[in-house]
């Protein structure tokens, strides 16, 4: 087990390594730099700026101390928002879209997998056809569709909610966003669980506890559902990563001070330091998530051995 | 199916929380205080006035530190820190008295921290980007670029409370340039103490009416009442939150649930919506404003279409753009259409100012004219003029181009549409790789110059099309050398009537500020300069 998480982090260094350099150079083969503007400057204060962020100094170079300041955990100030740094922006971005995704992943869960227990049950039912179709339109309905609409409905009957803003996140203000970006995890969590659900209801062992007389409901959380949610634990941890990393439309959109949002601003405006901070926070989420999900696995599943 | 149940249930009881207190939701304001929340547009990129270049950073930073001169409600220039002034018989040295005043720290305003703030802002490592406002005092340019230190800049404190600035020409516009916040005096005491940390909360110390308490990152940056601001008696709110609003329609949605009292913006396709609804329409704020949008001609020596270089060609082009549909039937907002580079209404100009020579003319008469042009040029049917049309991906540009490319159809010009993300489109525009560049230009001041300097041959990189003329370069230069402010103005005019006659540019209309305002303030006052200091609002019905 140690061993293996070992190796894994091992290999987890190469491929940050990776990410970091297709990054950098992708970034820097954007055109337009972070001082086209539509004032343009002077030569000299140009040649100032460049200067104080080491832009003037030929790519491989600015590439090599990058690296040497990431490693040291130094990510730069951002070029933008010159009275702030990259930590800044993580620090302080980084709590809001973990909140939401956290909170959207725990709402799926219990939704989707309720929802794919019961299609389950139910096979080929009306029950189960209503689910099929929520999740086919959760996961067809991209999110910036759901939430307008979601606002609309708002408006119509004045549910009391925000809609906008952060307000130090309190409850109200984040109902909306959390639903929006559940929606389509809690389609394709209920679509796995009723996949896992059919397969598992069908095997010996439950056949075996049906025999011995349990009732149904024993059955199915006591001993089916700890089956049929092992390809969920491995969908989970691209998931996490994914609501924590993806909740930037919803952020745009909804007004909230998360780093989605630091991100499509940093990109638009070319602010290398934060876009490279972001996504080397990002890379590293996903990588330790899905350890985390393999591990996970692991556990669930005596079957499966880390080797 | 029970989870589902207690889902359901806990979001019906937030649900049914936030409405049964029906308070909209925002920070709670602490007992017996006001708080004001405006939408601010964008995050301010920094509140040191020596780094910052946009409007939404202006509102937080001129709500903390005054300037020589400030504005009024109605967005007139007005005394600031300045008590009194003089300006000797060439116009070349001012002296400034200044007010009996205090940092919000306790320490007094001197002489000495306007100097200190001229010579921080032109040092090249601080890397301003509008520090060539200061070129008009002696050795500006030269400090700016390291060529001269520091001390040699005509700025010097005669004495802690008077200051003397001595011009390269006369300005009579200086007020006006000096409302502007690169000419604003920082804490000298503070930032030699600190750096460039002295921005940071805590350590922000200012004049003005309000400090800052506290910036989230893209959520908001907080201040509260400055006690020591001299007029702080006048003062009604003593908190005020500024929110980085980006999307103008979901700020339109926070204001009319009161979780803002007001915003910056309002998308340009609502307006008419607003104002059709008896509800909405109260919040509505719009009014003529100092920008011009126009498209620039690449006619210089990077020029990629030749026939750009033909006057009679950029004459038919300009002639032929149908303004009245772009602004009253595209956009919507109140635009009005443009003739003139110089929007109506500004300060130190002549009445009527000059207009392009077939502003009057139908468009029958105009699309008429601009075929006999483009055929005296050599372009015809047989021959026709093709172009490119760069511009910019934002809303405004994206819907009118295509009206522009329809325009030229009509007089036989074939135009192609290249629509570039805005980093990329300035960049082009900066390397001259374009035809027709789409452009728009905010005053920096309140006077012609701002504007008319821009086609100057020496302007460099701005002058997108590099546009030269040496009569225009010669009379700009008259005007900047001339003490009498209404021979002055003759001369800008004279300048600005052969530009518009050469048509290096086509305005295409003029701007509207357009701000949307809880009808519960009051002191909020439309004005050209969009310039809204908060020390003049307050709440109608204070108290209740």
């Amino acid at each position: 087990m140690l061993r293996f998480l070992f190796r894994r982090l091992l290999v987890a260094i190469p491929t940050l390594l990776v990410v970091i350099t297709l990054a950098f150079f992708l970034m820097r083969a954007a055109p337009g730099g972070p001082f086209d503007t539509d004032r343009i400057l002077p030569p000299e204060v140009v040649a100032a700026m460049e200067a104080r962020f080491g832009l003037d100094k030929p790519l491989p170079v600015q590439y090599v101390e990058y690296l040497g300041n990431v490693v040291t955990g130094d990510f730069g100030p951002s070029m933008k928002y010159q009275d702030k740094t990259v930590l800044d922006f993580i620090k302080e971005g980084f709590p809001v879209s973990l909140k939401i995704g956290l909170s959207a992943l725990i709402l799926a869960m219990g939704v989707g997998v309720t929802l794919g227990s019961l299609a389950a049950l139910r096979q080929n039912t009306p029950a189960d056809y209503s689910v099929t179709a929520i999740a086919i339109l959760g996961v067809c309905v991209p999110t910036f569709v759901t939430a307008p609409l979601l606002l609309l409905l708002g408006k119509a009957v004045d549910w009391g909610l925000p809609s906008g803003g952060w307000n130090d996140g309190a409850l109200p203000n984040m109902v909306l966003p959390v639903i929006v970006l559940s929606l389509p995890q809690i389609a394709i969590i209920s679509r796995l669980t009723r996949a896992g659900m059919v397969e598992v209801l069908r095997s010996n062992y439950v056949r075996t506890a049906r025999a011995k007389g349990l009732s149904e409901w024993t059955i199915v959380t006591r001993h089916a559902l700890r089956g049929a949610i092992l390809p969920l634990v491995a969908y989970l941890g691209p998931a996490c990563a994914g609501v924590i990393t993806g909740s930037l439309v919803i952020e745009e959109i909804f007004q909230l001070p998360g780093l989605g949002r630091s991100f499509i601003i940093g990109a638009l405006q070319r602010d290398y330091p934060v876009v490279m901070g972001v996504v080397i926070l990002y890379g590293a989420l996903i990588i330790v998530l899905n350890l985390v999900a393999d591990l996970l696995t692991a556990l669930l599943d005596p079957r499966v051995r880390l080797s | 199916m029970r989870n589902l149940l207690l889902t359901l249930s806990v979001l019906m009881v937030i649900s049914g929380c936030a409405r049964e207190d029906g308070a909209p939701a925002r920070p709670a304001c602490p007992q017996g205080q006001l708080c004001l929340h405006r939408g601010n547009g964008a995050e301010p990129v920094s509140l040191d006035p020596h780094r910052s270049s946009g409007t939404w950073e202006n509102r937080i930073i001129s709500d903390m530190i005054q300037g020589m001169f400030d504005y009024s409600a109605a967005g007139e220039t007005i005394p600031g820190m300045a008590e009194s002034w003089t300006t000797s018989a060439d116009g070349l040295t001012w002296t400034f008295r200044l007010r009996d005043a205090q940092w919000s720290d306790g320490q007094s305003v001197t002489a000495e921290d306007f100097v200190y703030a001229f010579q921080r802002i032109l040092k090249p490592e601080i890397a301003s980007q509008y520090s060539y406002l200061l070129y008009l005092i002696q050795n500006g340019r030269e400090v700016n670029e390291g060529t001269a230190p520091p001390e040699s800049l005509g700025a010097r404190a005669l004495d802690a409370r008077t200051l003397e600035l001595r011009l390269i020409n006369p300005a009579p516009y200086l007020p006006e340039l000096m409302t502007h916040y690169t000419f604003y005096p920082v804490p000298s005491h503070k930032v030699r103490e600190l750096g460039d940390a002295w921005v940071q909360p805590g350590n922000y110390v200012g004049n003005g009416a309000y400090t800052l308490a506290e910036w989230r990152l893209g959520d908001h940056v907080r201040l509260v009442k400055n006690p020591r601001f001299w007029d702080a008696e006048n003062v009604c709110f003593d908190q005020v939150y500024f929110y980085p609003t980006n999307d103008a329609t979901a700020a339109e949605r926070r204001v009319f649930r009161g979780e803002l009292d007001m915003n910056a913006d309002i998308q340009s396709n609502r307006i008419q919506y607003l104002l059709a609804d008896p509800e909405t329409r109260p919040f509505v704020h719009t009014h003529t404003y100092l920008g011009t949008a126009y498209l620039a001609f690449n006619q210089g020596p990077q020029v990629r279409t030749p026939a750009l270089r033909d006057r009679r060609v950029r004459q038919a082009l300009a002639m032929a753009v149908d303004r009245d549909f772009i602004a009253n039937r595209l956009l919507r907002g109140g635009q009005v259409p443009a003739f003139s580079f110089v929007p109506p209404g500004m300060s130190n100009y002549v009445e009527n100012g000059p207009k392009a020579f077939y502003a009057d003319w139908s468009l029958e008469r105009r699309q008429r004219e601009a075929r006999r042009l483009l055929a005296e040029a050599g372009y015809g049917p047989d021959n026709p003029l093709r172009l490119e049309i760069k511009h910019r991906n934002t809303p405004d540009p994206s819907l009118m181009m295509p009206a522009v490319q329809a325009d030229w159809a009509e007089i036989g010009v074939q135009v192609q549409l290249v629509r570039n993300e805005v980093q990329i489109a300035y960049q082009s525009y900066r390397l001259r790789d374009f035809d027709v560049a789409d452009a728009a230009w905010v005053a920096d001041f309140d006077d012609p110059k701002s504007f008319l300097d821009l086609q100057l041959s020496t302007t460099g990189q701005q002058n997108y099309g590099d546009y030269a003329n040496p009569a225009y370069d010669a009379l700009l230069l008259a005007a900047d050398r001339e003490p009498n402010e209404g021979r002055r103005a003759q001369l800008l005019a004279q300048a600005e009537q052969i530009m518009l006659d050469d048509a290096p540019i086509v305005p295409l209309y003029f701007y509207v500020n357009k701000n949307l305002v809880s009808p519960r303030m009051t002191g909020f006052v439309d004005n050209l300069v969009d310039q809204h200091r908060t020390r003049w609002m307050c709440l109608r019905n204070r108290g209740q």
